[in-house]
């Protein structure tokens, strides 16, 4: 549906973004996940032809984008929810009538529309409410539920649910997922991993502009196998135990705050305990050290500064892993 | 003391009573005001929504030059205006200069410059989201920019509502073009200095009271909309 082919993106002399190659199939939810700045929102932004790359092409449909004539026919089926949306000043049904506006639906139409993706995504209740008087959580659904008015084929959502609750996140997720059933192309970009890997099938990891191989926050996609309480799953040649009744393919986490390091065997309740080697390791300057690890797959965990100095650990250190089968986390 | 409170009950009577000459003055001042600020902000504003809303070589300068405009001295763009409707000027074959036209000239060419600086700043300091969301909205080049001077209304308002308080005024360009000919180029602020010069301190005192009288309901309404746009 939407490919990205070799986009190199500068700001000034700051290249912000270098990715050889992209695709968004048709259907699809993708998660792109990476640290702040490392070009999530950069990528958006081009996908949604807002800002034009300073070197690469997008291909849209099988249509390489061009020109600005290109750029303009492409927005009208490609449509982008901001990490901080705007509504315009006015009512809500005013700023939701706006996009069908511009192409070309009007009255009872567009109407019809707005009344049912505000049921949608339930805030129907907010159509004749000033947009200026809504809370931050109210501004994301209205704008969501403005962007999916236009019935895009592509839906980039940039941080879609950062002030919503736990219960309107999941709706709003489960939205997304019955769009992408629809055969909606659905690109995010989020910092609620848990949630973005629940359902997501695609995932893009960004790490200074560039597509990074490995997902920073031990995310991987594993069978699980049949049965219920605790299992055994295979990942290359690690064994991972996990506690699911979760079966076939799924999706699970070690998370990095979870993984105990340490420099030598010891008796645990951890069931899981990987012998790896330090690969890199890189302080974020707020007391925290994130450590790459060899482990047979790349692993990533989080220590303080003072363990590490403890540990006396440095770029090729052995090192032991452990982290309980109740605290891998399947979605 | 005493001339003063006679001037401004004599100028109040004058006013009561209907007077031809007061009245006959204020509509030729509100046509001249009201004609020069269409016709400036027709330029003004679209010139102001470029150089804020667009990225170009010498934008900066562009926005140094209508600054500097800002404090164009009146009687200079007279003369300007003066020398190029006069009848050896580039355009005396109009036979303007001493019409009404004439001053409406150079109320324009000193009313542009407030409108496009006032116009700039508006939408300079309006969210860059508002574009952005137009556009991905679907909305085409034009589309969005009209999202961008909704959003800025109430300051594009007063940015015709400064503009127009400057030409109705303004006395040094129209005395110079307009020749302050009485029933034909006379308006408020020309009157003014004639009135007072003669030492016809009720005549002054009435139109300067006109004059504040069509300010403050320029801007009571100016209040009044922007007041019931932030409801």
């Amino acid at each position: 549906m939407l490919r990205v082919r070799g986009i190199e993106h500068h700001y000034g002399a700051r290249r912000v973004l270098d990715i050889d190659s992209l695709d968004f199939e048709t259907g699809s939810i993708t998660a792109v996940v990476g640290a702040n700045g490392s070009g999530k929102s950069t990528l958006l932004r081009i996908l949604a032809f807002l800002e034009t790359p300073t070197n690469g092409s997008l291909v849209l449909d099988g249509n390489p984008i061009r020109t600005r004539a290109d750029r303009l026919a492409a927005r009208r089926i490609v449509t982008l929810v901001e990490q901080r949306p705007f509504l315009f000043s006015g009512t809500v049904a005013a700023n939701m009538v706006y996009g069908l506006r511009a192409r070309g639906c009007r009255g009872s139409e567009a109407k019809r529309r707005v009344a049912d993706t505000l049921q949608l995504v339930g805030v129907a209740d907010l159509a004749d409410r000033d947009a200026r008087a809504l809370s931050e959580g109210e501004i994301q659904k209205i704008a969501v539920a403005r962007a999916l008015s236009l019935d895009p084929k592509v839906l980039l959502l940039d941080e879609p649910a950062s002030a919503a609750d736990r219960s309107s996140t999941n709706r709003l997720y489960q939205i997304v997922a019955e769009a992408r059933d629809r055969g909606v192309t659905i690109v995010i970009a989020s910092h609620q991993l848990e949630e973005v890997y629940r359902w997501s099938e695609n995932f893009v990891s960004l790490d200074g502009g560039r597509t990074s191989p490995v997902s920073p926050e031990n995310i991987f996609r594993v069978e699980i196998p049949a049965g219920t309480g605790s299992k055994e799953v295979r990942l290359g040649d690690l064994v991972i135990h996990v506690v699911t009744d979760t079966t076939g393919p799924a999706t699970i986490a070690l998370p990095p705050d979870d993984l105990i390091v340490s420099t030598g065997g010891f008796s645990s309740s951890a069931r899981n305990q990987f012998q790896g080697r330090i690969q890199r390791i890189s302080e974020d300057g707020r007391g925290r050290v994130t450590l790459r690890i060899d482990a047979g797959v790349e692993l990533v965990a989080r220590i303080t500064p003072s363990a590490l100095a403890d540990l006396a650990l440095s770029v090729g250190s052995p090192v032991i892993l452990s982290i309980k089968a109740m605290a891998v986390r399947v979605f | 003391m005493d001339f003063l409170v006679e001037g401004f009950r004599r100028g109040v009577q004058l006013i009561l009573s209907g007077d031809a000459d007061v009245f006959g003055i204020t509509a030729l001042s509100l046509k001249i005001a009201l004609s020069s600020t269409v016709l400036a902000c027709l330029v003004g504003i679209p010139i102001g929504f470029v150089v804020g809303t667009t990225r170009f070589w010498g934008r900066r300068a562009a926005l140094t030059v209508l600054n500097t405009m800002l404090a164009f001295p009146t009687v200079v763009v007279g003369v300007v205006i003066w020398g190029l409707l006069t009848r050896n000027g580039p355009f005396g074959g109009l036979g303007l200069l001493y019409t009404w036209w004439a001053i409406v000239a150079a109320e324009v060419v000193l009313a542009v410059p407030i409108a496009a600086a006032l116009t700039a700043a508006a939408v300079q300091s309006i969210d860059p989201r508002v574009r952005r969301t137009a556009l991905t909205l679907g909305a085409g080049p034009w589309r969005a920019h009209w999202a961008v001077a909704c959003e800025a209304r109430f300051a594009l308002l007063a940015a015709v509502v400064v503009a127009f308080g400057r030409v109705l005024a303004e006395v040094g360009a129209a005395m110079i073009v307009g020749g302050n000919i009485r029933h034909h180029t006379r308006t408020l602020t020309t009157a003014v200095a004639l009135a007072s010069s003669q030492g016809d301190f009720a005549l002054a005192i009435a139109l300067g009271l006109v004059l504040l009288g069509l300010a403050l309901t320029v801007n009571v309404l100016l209040q009044l909309f922007q007041g019931r746009g932030h409801a």
